[in-house]
């Protein structure tokens, strides 16, 4: 009697389980699968019934917003972008990380607590004074050379991601190299290596899955960024990044309204993060617990 | 001695990049946004001029600015509170119970973590739309009758932010709690049942406490993202409206700076959310300190 | 945000930040002209703006008027014709014609106002436009000529030359009208009976895009019930001007069209949902919209209701046989003070009023190589038109008066406020009945003098 009420109560919580969890599964699923079902709607099917099917399979609409909403022309920007800032990020940052948690020298702890500090300094609050600080740097070389080339310069733009994000890679980066045993250096010193040999043969290869957690949420950040993207690449004819074009796109007056490129434009943005999580997945949600906090 | 000026060499070398970024991208721009806050300066007339506190005290005065930061308080509250509570048992049943599809569940969850804030917003578009929404049609369906709820009025919209926040933020924080959970020694959930310890007192007494450092350092970090994500959404989603019913603090700085070129006014705000976050960042490692419990 | 149109046209107020520190970076060769005479020899040069209509366009209008005129004309255009031209006249080289509008960041157009150095061109409205036997005067639509923005000094003395006009006013389902037999409003009265009838039918009077559309309503609006006195002592901020009873009156009409208002309107009022909002008109589910001339196309794959046909129609006049009037944006041709060859210049701007020049404007090819009509503000344009646009555009040749102006510019001593957040945003407030339209009154006025004080003079 006891024992069926206890596994009775224990089969309603199970089912309880189950149904939380399918609930909040199939409120991620359904938006996102939805987004994929709408992008190859044609334009006239957005007015009705949200759930209804598409008439056919309408490729057009990924055609229109590669080529004609220039997502081709962003995408390769956003490559670009994301790529240059995490080849800066890493040539700066592991460097860096290296000598605040393996040297002792003077400054050290000064520069570790402002490092840690930079933690709390999230992008968006400076993104005002960074946009300031570019035009009156343009406005200087206006002066000195004829012209600025630090707005709308997606160089540039590399340069402050990979800047903004330096005090959270280095803190995760130098929680791995202080748990390293300092015995690999000494061996390499004794055998003759300099300190520069050291750390990229013997230190570095060995800090490569902090790396990779390094890079994969670095591409994620830069890769979803828009804010800095918008204010720092102003020239409404100019070069954009996926996620600028596509709002530009979602808040387009004026012109034709043009759902289906807009669906198709989110899919192009989403696909590449979704790929990459699905093959990196289990390396993602690893890397989290080194990081324990948010980039 | 040659060996010495080679290695502080070798430091400056490595750090001095990072240093030199972090300062000119970071350090200067904080520090801008409170030495502009104390000045006038706009896009027309370059020349900055000192106005002392004023700014400041026409902020308090500012009725949208009162609104918007009522708004970003809202906001940290309600989506800190109901992510982490969700997050937390959704974490503690995905590693305490045996559930088939565990896997599953976890890759699904993380999704909206990855995506761009853009395409949550385009998504909660389709979502919140009145008429052909997906979440009104799904109501009406469930209810018998049309139902047309203003999603984006100027009633319903921090609620449907808020809704929005949550379901992106949710799968991250339950990644990461089920990353530590799993740490959690089996053996102490084992005695306890033993003593007759159910599910809740295990997870209040066991649980919690065990992984409470993790919940700390992610509560802190939490509130200055919620702040940052609360303008990346707004940005995307209402643009602050209708009639600034959705407004937060960042959004309504960069408003100030680019749509009606107060930069000094701008800052004034950015200096406030600077203090604020930092000092709710305090209060909270202060409230939430407890002794550090072994296992 | 809003439309390309008033980013070009209108008021330094909303012309972006953005967009003003990206300009000045771009320099592109200035286009040569068809005719490569140089201003030397009896030529003229013209400097234009290059804006949405593309450039191609005055390549042609300058070759068709050296072959009408044999005055040779060196063409400059560029996106940023103020860094082009503005060194050269400083050194004192200056174009004898300036296609360039108020209201951009830059302000050169204000700067050559405010130091009086404009060639005044009363005289070229009784000029004889070339090739033609009509005066130019007798070729420009009522209005044009007598705006604050032609004729900056009030003393009934034109300056500058009226250029691409763009009505705006309220749209409407033309189809849907015809059927219910309903008379499209010549007042506000019958504009309520009208919406009480049609509410009767589930169909609401009136939709906006965005607040951002109420600007264009707002000007006409003050216009039909104040004249343009009541216009230019309000967009310039004059002390107590809204305790006055034309004020009131607009207040009133705008508080009672909200609540005429279709109710989801203030929730899809946003950048993103706007579109939704202008398909509640081709729905069906309701009546009027403030919008421009850009709708048809912007609207041009969505679906639409049985029968439906574009109407556009000017603000209600506010009393029985009240003017009626229509928003319309335009830019400003002129002749500088510098101008060396000022006679050749005046031909010129005569030559932009001719049929020829009018429809090379008419036939304008955006950089993407899509039709962006330039329409030019002569009588019977329309006409010459082809489908909706001809309706638009002939809206003064059917008895609306044209609204022309803006709010006064003001500078960084007005901080952290709009006039879009103050004057129109409320209006989504205001439909959702969250803010009443004494609190929306009491917001302008608390603001209007610190507009006042930082006027830009």
């Amino acid at each position: 009697m006891e024992r069926t009420k206890r596994s009775s109560a224990e089969g309603l919580y199970k089912v309880f389980i189950y149904v939380a969890l399918i609930t909040l599964a199939v409120s991620i699923i359904v938006p996102v699968a939805w987004v994929f079902m709408a992008s190859i709607k044609e334009n006239s099917e957005f007015y009705g019934n949200p759930w209804a099917k598409p008439a056919g399979f309408y490729i057009q609409n990924f055609a229109d917003a590669w080529g004609k909403a220039r997502m081709g022309e962003y995408m390769l920007n956003s490559v670009l972008v994301t790529a240059l800032a995490l080849l800066i990020l890493l040539v700066v940052a592991l460097p860096a990380a290296y000598v605040l948690s393996r040297f002792e020298f003077k400054g050290r702890k000064l520069l570790n607590v402002l490092f840690m500090g930079g933690l709390f300094i999230n992008v968006n609050y400076i993104v005002v004074p960074i946009f300031l600080m570019l035009v009156d740097g343009d406005k200087f070389l206006q002066g000195m050379v004829g012209s600025g080339f630090l707005l709308n310069n997606i160089f540039v733009l590399a340069l402050v991601y990979a800047s903004t994000a330096l005090p959270f890679t280095i803190y995760l980066l130098s929680g791995y190299f202080s748990t390293l045993a300092h015995d690999y250096e000494e061996a390499a010193y004794i055998d003759g290596a300099g300190y520069g040999k050291t750390m990229i043969e013997i230190i570095f290869p060995m800090a490569q899955p902090s790396i990779i957690t390094v890079i994969l949420f670095n591409f994620l950040s830069f890769w979803n960024e828009y804010i800095i993207a918008m204010t720092l690449l102003s020239d409404p004819k100019g070069g954009k990044t996926l996620p600028v074009g596509l709002m530009q796109l979602t808040q387009a007056q004026q012109s034709a309204a043009q759902y289906g490129q807009l669906y198709a434009g989110l899919v192009l943005v989403m696909l590449p993060t979704l790929i990459l999580y699905i093959c990196v997945q289990k390396k993602l949600t690893q890397g989290m617990t080194l990081g324990g906090l948010k980039g | 001695m040659k060996k010495r000026s080679g290695r502080s060499r070798f430091v400056f070398l490595c750090a001095a990049p990072a240093v030199l970024l972090f300062m000119v991208f970071m350090i200067i721009p904080t520090i801008n946004v409170f030495r502009m806050s104390l000045f006038q300066r706009s896009a027309y007339s370059v020349n900055e001029k000192f106005v002392g506190m004023e700014n400041f005290a026409r902020l308090m005065s500012d009725k949208n600015f009162i609104r918007s930061m009522q708004n970003t308080i809202l906001l940290i509250v309600v989506v800190t509170i109901v992510t982490f509570a969700f997050a937390l048992v959704f974490a503690a049943i995905l590693t305490r119970e045996k559930i088939k599809g565990q896997n599953f569940f976890r890759i699904i969850f993380y999704i909206p973590n990855i995506l761009s804030v853009v395409v949550i917003s385009a998504i909660f578009s389709a979502i919140y739309d009145t008429n052909n929404g997906m979440l009104n049609s799904l109501l009406s369906l469930f209810s018998g009758k049309t139902v047309a709820i203003l999603w984006k009025g100027e009633n319903m919209v921090m609620t449907s932010l808020i809704i929005a926040m949550i379901w992106q933020a949710i799968g991250y924080y339950m990644v990461m709690y089920m990353a530590s959970m799993a740490s959690v020694p089996q053996s102490l959930y084992e005695s306890a049942g033993l003593d007759g310890a159910g599910r809740i007192t295990q997870f209040f007494q066991i649980t919690l406490p065990l992984i409470w450092t993790n919940i700390r350092t992610t509560l802190t970090f939490f509130i200055i993202s919620t702040i940052n994500m609360a303008f990346l959404f707004v940005k995307a989603m209402t643009s602050g409206g209708p009639n600034g019913a959705s407004e937060v603090v960042l959004s309504y700085m960069y408003k100030q700076a680019y749509t009606n070129s107060s930069y000094g006014y701008g800052m004034a705000i950015g200096a406030l959310v600077f203090l604020f976050s930092f000092g709710l960042s305090a209060l909270v490692n202060v409230v939430t300190r407890r002794e550090p419990l072994e296992f | 945000m809003k439309k390309i149109l008033s980013i070009l046209l209108v008021s330094a107020l909303t012309v972006s930040v953005l967009a003003g520190c990206s300009s000045g970076k771009k320099e592109e060769a200035p286009a040569e002209g068809e005719s490569a005479g140089g201003s030397e020899e009896g030529g003229i040069t013209v400097a234009a703006i290059e804006t949405a209509y593309g450039s191609k366009m005055w390549e042609d209008v300058c070759a068709a008027f050296t072959e009408e005129t044999g005055i040779d004309v060196e063409l400059i255009t560029d996106k940023n014709l103020e860094d082009v031209i503005g060194p050269s006249m400083q050194g004192g080289d200056y174009p004898d014609v300036i296609h360039l509008a108020t209201g951009r960041e830059k302000a050169l157009t204000e700067t050559f106002i405010k130091d009086q150095n404009i060639v005044e061109i009363t005289d070229v409205l009784s000029m004889t436009v070339p090739g033609e036997s009509e005066k130019v005067g007798d070729k420009i639509a009522g209005g044009f000529t007598e705006t604050s923005l032609t004729n900056p000094y009030g003393d009934g003395k034109t300056y500058l030359a009226p250029m691409f006009y763009s009505p705006c006013g309220l749209f409407y389902n033309a189809g849907l009208m015809e059927e219910k037999g309903w008379e499209v409003p010549a007042t506000w009265d019958e504009m309520w009976e009208l919406g009480d009838k049609a509410k009767a039918e589930g169909i609401s009077l009136f939709t906006y895009p965005t607040t951002g559309y109420f600007d264009a309503f707002f000007y006409a609006l003050m216009y039909s019930v104040g004249g343009p006195e009541f216009f230019d002592k309000a967009t310039n901020y004059e002390e107590g001007i809204w305790d006055s009873d034309e004020a009131k009156t607009c207040f009133d009409i705008v508080a009672k069209l909200a609540s005429y208002t279709e109710p989801t309107t203030p929730s899809q009022a946003n950048d993103q949902d706007f579109t939704k909002n202008q398909q509640l008109v081709l729905d069906n589910k309701a009546l009027f919209m403030p919008n421009g001339t850009w709708i048809v196309g912007e609207m041009a794959e969505a679906p639409r209701a049985d029968g439906f046909k574009w109407g556009m129609t000017a603000l209600p006049a506010v009393k029985e046989g009240g003017d009626s009037y229509s928003y319309t944006w335009f830019e400003q041709a002129w002749i500088p003070g510098g101008a060396e060859n000022q006679d050749d210049a005046k031909q010129f701007i005569a030559f932009l009023y001719s049929d020829k020049a009018c429809e090379l404007f008419a036939g304008a090819v955006n950089a993407d190589g899509e039709p962006a009509p330039a329409i030019q503000p002569v009588l019977g344009i329309a006409d010459t038109l082809e489908g909706d646009n001809q309706m638009f555009y002939s809206i003064y040749d059917n008895g609306a008066k044209a609204a022309m102006g803006n709010f006064a510019a003001y500078d960084s001593g007005v901080v952290g406020v709009s006039n879009r957040e103050v004057w129109f945003d409320p209006v989504n407030s205001l439909v959702s009945g969250n803010m009443t339209e004494e609190e929306w009154i009491n917001g302008i006025k608390e603001i209007n003098d610190q507009m006042r004080e930082n006027m830009v003079q």
